[in-house]
């Protein structure tokens, strides 16, 4: 995709407030975002909230690029009621690194990160619930990291709760 | 209000299990009940979990669209429209003024239909038989124009990436206009039914309140955020596929209780029916379909795409490495980020009070647990 | 004064009722009396496959040209063919497909060149094994076979 940098007085604001912490501004087929080093992402967020009326966090996701050194990429997306514009806030962590919590700053983050830990199995620090999601708590695997394949599943977990012996 | 501890002796802990006539599919959430009060919930979802984001990394972007249909299967239409809006946008690519009108009127049939399994079983869940089988009575109507469309009632496949594949058969105008006045005074009876009923408002006055705040704190969308007195449609906010030409309100009421959920459903019913009248007064010529490549591959990129469905916010976020497969296809569900709030809306109110606040939410458990 | 008259004689709830009423008329009646009455399905209806046959020669219009299985998200269809020595053209010998996996989306009906692959209007597919319903050629050219009953 075609990216150009994005630039506007909340990228101003922003460069102030975070200087080096923000390592791109840019803009791909016209939707903005900015990418950020993994510590300073919560007091982005909540730099956002309370000074440029980002009150509404949408999604927080995960991708999966196994062949990058810093393998996951977490993806924030925000939207502001009052500028009625869509913002995503992007970090790549490494495996095994343990990202700060957004719950403090947006209440909606609670499922979106267990469902994130349920699929990738990335932990965040500080969060009230760090269970699974959608799969079962015993379950072993993180369906949506690329080494994991489509038809694998937990035979164990499967044979011991369901009863079925092949496990499918 | 009284936050629930596990050092109250008379707290008893009861489950509504994933097999319950009132959640709307396969939802589990264990109540703390002190008594009749509920001290607390706590919901388990899950069951209903295939795996449709993982599936979307290993099929093609047109195989993967009839997958999207089995999320939100009430209202199956939109979800498509969400998928070929997000690829579109990845490849650069518009869908044709026809396609356009076409994919508006389908959409508004299906907000239609939605709203009315929605009121059947929010009533039948408080206790109101009838209203179940007139609305999927008139549900049936809609069902009938989408199965003479595209061949299915409820998994429609109807939108392709680029427009419509189907050319729309002669006699849709004359069947969606007459459906627009049929369905009126059915509305019209539903309320009569419900809207003064004393049982009706007993139940629903006063029950799960989620003023705005919250509801923008726990990234609540849809008729729920209306209810609490936020303008807010995305169809107005962030237009796409031609809704800018049409003329509709948006409806909000102020006390975001279960009640005033219901009147703002009632009410965006009545809008959907305004836009089908005059989204049917003139359907643009011109192909149903953009020129589309055979072999659809996006340049390497990502998107985030959202639509308004009747649940609410539905996005798409697709990240493509320039291959013929998604990269990771990531589904946002409204019904997920609804549900969470339950525990906020159902602090302190009466177990009953929970059948009618899982119902006002308006969960679909194919979308929760997709 | 008239709201307490309304509440005490029950006038919302009589004004509900009065609607259940109404539609008690016979003219009201929606069921569709099945399997007395075969619902009517929609030309488009995407329903159980069928191969076609060319009416004039009896030869089925499949090319072998394998777009359908290509096509097919679930990888359910199944194509054989050999090379006619004579005419140089693919002549099908099996065809094989998974009515137990198919979601009947029509890409495949959709990807055929030639219409011989048609989502017909049949629903009813029943069988009593899981086999039964991995259909070959023969029952993809004349169809499922309901049981009819007569009332």
């Amino acid at each position: 995709m075609v990216v150009t940098p994005w630039q506007n007085d909340l990228t101003v604001e922003l460069k102030e407030a975070f200087g080096d912490q923000i390592l791109e501004l840019s803009t791909g087929l016209g939707q903005d975002y900015l990418v950020a080093g993994p510590e300073s992402v919560i007091a982005i967020l909540e730099h956002l909230k309370l000074e440029d009326e980002y009150d509404y966090l949408v999604d927080i996701t995960a991708v999966d690029w196994p062949d990058k050194p810093e393998r996951f990429e977490l993806v924030y997306i925000l939207y502001s009621f009052a500028r009625n514009h869509r913002l995503r806030v992007k970090t790549r962590i490494a495996e095994g690194s343990h990202p700060p919590t957004a719950v403090g700053v947006h209440l909606t983050a609670d499922w979106l990160e267990r469902e994130v830990f349920d699929m990738f199995g990335i932990e965040f620090d500080g969060h009230p619930n760090m269970k699974r999601l959608l799969l079962p708590e015993e379950w072993q695997g993180h369906p949506l990291r690329k080494d994991h394949g489509i038809l694998q599943m937990d035979n164990r977990w499967v044979q011991e709760n369901m009863g079925i012996d092949s496990g499918q | 209000m009284p936050e629930a501890t596990f050092l109250d002796a008379s707290e008893l802990v009861l489950n509504m299990g994933p097999q319950h006539p009132s959640t709307h599919g396969v939802l589990r959430v264990i109540l703390k009940l002190d008594g009749e009060k509920v001290m607390g919930t706590e919901c388990v979802i899950g069951y209903l979990h295939r795996g449709v984001e993982k599936i979307g990394e290993n099929r093609t972007y047109q195989m993967f669209a009839p997958y999207v249909d089995r999320m939100d299967y009430i209202a199956a239409v939109s979800n498509g429209l969400g998928y070929c809006l997000a690829v579109e946008k990845l490849m650069g690519l518009e869908a044709p003024p026809r396609a356009q009108v076409a994919r508006v009127l389908l959409t508004e049939l299906n907000r239609i239909a939605s709203h009315l399994f929605w009121l059947g079983t929010h009533a039948l869940d408080i206790g109101a038989i009838t209203p179940l089988f007139y609305t999927l009575r008139e549900r049936e109507e809609i069902l009938k124009i989408f199965e003479n469309y595209c061949g299915a009632r409820l998994t429609t496949h109807a939108f392709r990436i680029g427009g419509l594949q189907y050319e729309l058969y002669d006699g849709f105008e004359r069947e969606v206009k007459a459906l627009c006045d049929w369905v009126i005074p059915k509305i019209d009876e539903y309320e009569e039914l419900l809207t003064s009923n004393r049982i009706w408002v007993q139940r629903l006055k006063g029950v799960g309140i989620l003023n705005a705040d919250d509801c923008k704190a726990y990234g609540v969308t849809g008729p729920v955020l209306r209810a609490a007195g936020v303008k807010w449609d995305i169809r107005k906010a962030l237009p796409y596929s031609g809704y800018e030409k049409f003329d509709f309100e948006v409806p909000i009421t102020h006390n975001a209780d279960t009640y005033d959920r219901y009147v703002v459903r009632m009410v965006e019913m009545r809008q959907s029916v305004r836009i089908l009248r005059q989204a049917v007064e003139n359907i643009p010529a011109g192909p149903i379909i953009a020129k589309v490549p055979k072999v659809i591959k996006p340049p390497a990129g990502e998107a985030y795409v959202s639509i308004e469905s009747p649940k609410g916010e539905l996005g798409y976020y697709i990240v493509s490495d320039g291959s013929t497969q998604p990269y990771r296809l990531r589904v946002r569900p409204p019904s997920l980020i609804n549900l969470q709030a339950l525990d906020r809306m159902a602090r302190g109110c009466l177990v009953a009070d929970i059948v009618a606040i899982i119902g006002t939410l308006d969960i679909v458990l194919g979308e929760v647990d997709r | 004064m008239v709201k307490l008259l309304r509440t005490l004689f029950l006038v919302d709830l009589v004004q509900g009722l009065w609607v259940t009423f109404r539609n008690q008329h016979p003219k009201h009646i929606y069921t569709e009396q099945y399997p007395a009455e075969r619902p009517q399905v929609a030309e488009r209806y995407r329903g159980a496959p069928r191969l076609n046959i060319n009416p004039d020669n009896g030869q089925t219009l499949c090319i072998a040209c394998d777009l359908c299985s290509v096509a097919c998200p679930e990888n359910l269809i199944v194509v054989t063919s050999e090379r006619n020595p004579e005419t140089r053209r693919k002549e099908l010998t099996t065809f094989t497909y998974d009515t137990a996996r198919c979601m009947f989306c029509g890409l495949c009906e959709d990807a055929c060149p030639v219409d011989a692959l048609e989502l017909t209007q049949d629903f009813e597919m029943a069988t009593y094994t899981r086999d039964g319903m991995i259909w070959d050629r023969q029952m993809l050219e004349e169809g499922p076979k309901p049981k009819q009953y007569k009332y």
